[in-house]
């Protein structure tokens, strides 16, 4: 699988998500997404057909608690 | 009693002493605040001390229990908070440069709960920033000291909790759990900590970290303690509305084990594990055993979708809470963490669904494993407290960053929201101390506390505390 390269990191921050990110901070964030890759593309092994993405474990609207 | 034994008294203890005011909460909250002064300059588990008011409380519950208002097993006892639950009045930096005068205009409903059954609030603890780590590093306000080794990571997020639980600087202790922040310091630092069910506890008025993972609970002494402090903090919470209306688990009963069936998980939670570690949970299942419980191997194969399932959805809901922090603030963030949040604005909205979804069979295959044994056993952490400094571990020849090896056990609980109790089992050679990690039913934090309360009776770190400085 190959890296994802900082160039395009940066692209998305700037352009994307309009949050721009230093540089210095690139080659750390790349190596964590390069790192996890291989575990992201295998939940695709899984079968997720009828299986809701409930982002709540239990019953009732999830709250933000930062109050 | 001199006054340092009382730092050392179980909640169970002094609360029995206070009721029949044999003990008065002025005295053992002066005991806590001389241990404080005594201890803290080296260990650096407090971010901010509340002396004065903290005596002040304790005088008024001397006042109430002596009218007859002896409110429960709590009342007069000494706790503290992780920096990350907001007190009202009293500031609440998260761990961060960013908070560090923010004073909060209301109490957290863990905290105001604890207030009302009568504990008295010593300060809030130090934290790993905004707890997002499990080291407990933190670049901006010190790292506070492991009691067993001070050059050893004291564990995070919850560092300062399980410092100041572990050296008796307080009786027990608040903190927030999304990735293991509870369990580990906990193991790290040879103490209880339990992280409840998803929706037991509320976190309302607790920074976030990432909604659909974050617990609160507490870490103490003893497993009784855990249960004491958890009935005061659970119910349902208007406030919190993934919180459930529920009996607060019941605590207090028999220890008694026999018959229970106790499943070892084949994949993740014991596969690379400190050798040492690895002994002593064997020992802790077998000792278990010994007192009646049956062990099953199990067998949990999505299981190896847990990391990568909750590294999406930390990532992604934790850039979506810090995103307007970072925007204006972002290099006031220590790099360890800033590089971490940024990380969330690169996964795919399809990664994070996928993430989610996975997550239902993650959780689904635990469920149907746990009717057929009543808890799990693992290790809380798969090695002992690293040194401070270090960046990566080895266990088996492999190589990883500590992080991912602090982690790796309690983190896939927090993606299936069951409760998880933390336990001392051991000692390293060097004198380090070994968790032991029991998972249980949904909502059924009962059975942990009795399996827990079992072997505690018998556990080789019984009456074991960290050596005392001189």
């Amino acid at each position: 699988m190959p890296a994802i390269s900082t160039e395009l990191l940066q692209a998305i921050g700037r352009e994307l998500a309009d949050l721009a990110v230093d540089p210095a901070d690139l080659p750390a964030i790349q190596a964590q997404l390069t790192a996890q890759q291989p575990g992201l593309a295998a939940l695709e092994t899984l079968d997720l057909t009828g299986v809701e993405p409930a982002t709540v474990l239990l019953p009732g609207l999830e709250g933000g608690h930062g109050g | 009693m001199g006054a340092e034994g009382l730092t050392c008294l179980s909640i169970a203890e002094a609360g029995a002493e206070i009721r029949r005011r044999a003990l008065s909460p002025v005295e053992l909250v002066r005991a806590h605040l001389a241990r404080i002064e005594r201890l803290d300059p080296s260990l650096g588990a407090y971010m901010t001390l509340l002396a004065d008011s903290a005596l002040a409380a304790a005088r008024a519950a001397e006042t109430e229990i002596a009218g007859g208002g002896y409110r429960g097993p709590l009342h007069g006892i000494p706790v503290a908070l992780k920096d990350l639950i907001q007190t009202r009045g009293i500031r609440t930096t998260l761990g961060s440069t960013i908070y560090r005068d923010w004073v909060p205009t209301q109490d957290a409903t863990v905290a105001r709960r604890l207030q009302e059954a009568g504990s008295i609030l010593l300060g809030k603890l130090h934290l790993h920033e905004f707890a997002f780590g499990p080291t407990g590093v933190n670049p901006h306000y010190g790292t506070p000291r492991n009691p067993w080794a001070h050059g050893r990571m004291p564990g995070g997020s919850s560092s300062g909790s399980g410092v100041a639980v572990a050296a008796s600087l307080a009786a027990a202790a608040l903190g927030t759990d999304t990735g293991g922040s509870v369990r580990i310091p906990a193991s790290l630092c040879g103490i209880v900590g339990l992280k409840p069910t998803y929706g037991r506890v509320s976190r309302h008025g607790v920074f976030p970290l990432a909604w659909s993972l974050d617990h609160v609970g507490p870490l103490t002494r003893t497993v009784a303690d855990a249960g004491l402090v958890l009935a005061a903090l659970a119910g349902r919470d208007p406030a919190d509305p993934s919180t459930l209306e529920l009996p607060a688990p019941g605590c207090g009963g028999p220890a008694e084990v026999r018959g229970l069936r106790l499943g070892l998980p084949r994949e993740l939670f014991f596969e690379h594990v400190d050798r040492e570690v690895r002994a002593a949970v064997e020992a802790a299942a077998s000792a278990l055993e010994g007192l009646g419980a049956r062990l099953e191997e199990v067998s949990l194969p999505a299981m190896r979708h847990a990391t990568p399932a909750t590294f999406a959805i930390i990532a992604a809901e934790s850039m979506a809470v810090h995103r307007p922090i970072l925007k204006a603030h972002g290099p006031a963030y220590g790099g360890d963490v800033r590089t971490r949040l940024l990380a969330g604005q690169f996964i795919l909205a399809t990664q994070y669904l996928d993430a989610q979804r996975a997550r239902q069979i993650v959780r689904g295959e635990l469920d149907r494993v746990l009717t057929s044994v009543d808890a799990l056993l693992t290790p809380t952490t798969p090695i002992p407290a690293p040194p401070v400094e270090a960046r990566e571990a080895a266990v088996d020849g492999i190589s990883l960053d500590v992080r991912a090896w602090l982690t790796r056990c309690t983190r896939p609980i927090n993606l299936t929201g069951h409760p998880a109790l933390s336990l001392p089992c051991g000692l390293t050679a060097g004198g380090l101390p070994i968790g032991l990690q029991l998972v249980g039913r949904m909502f059924d934090e009962a059975t942990l506390l009795r399996i827990g309360g079992a072997y505690e009776a018998v556990s080789p770190m019984r009456g074991r505390r960290p050596p005392e400085p001189a």
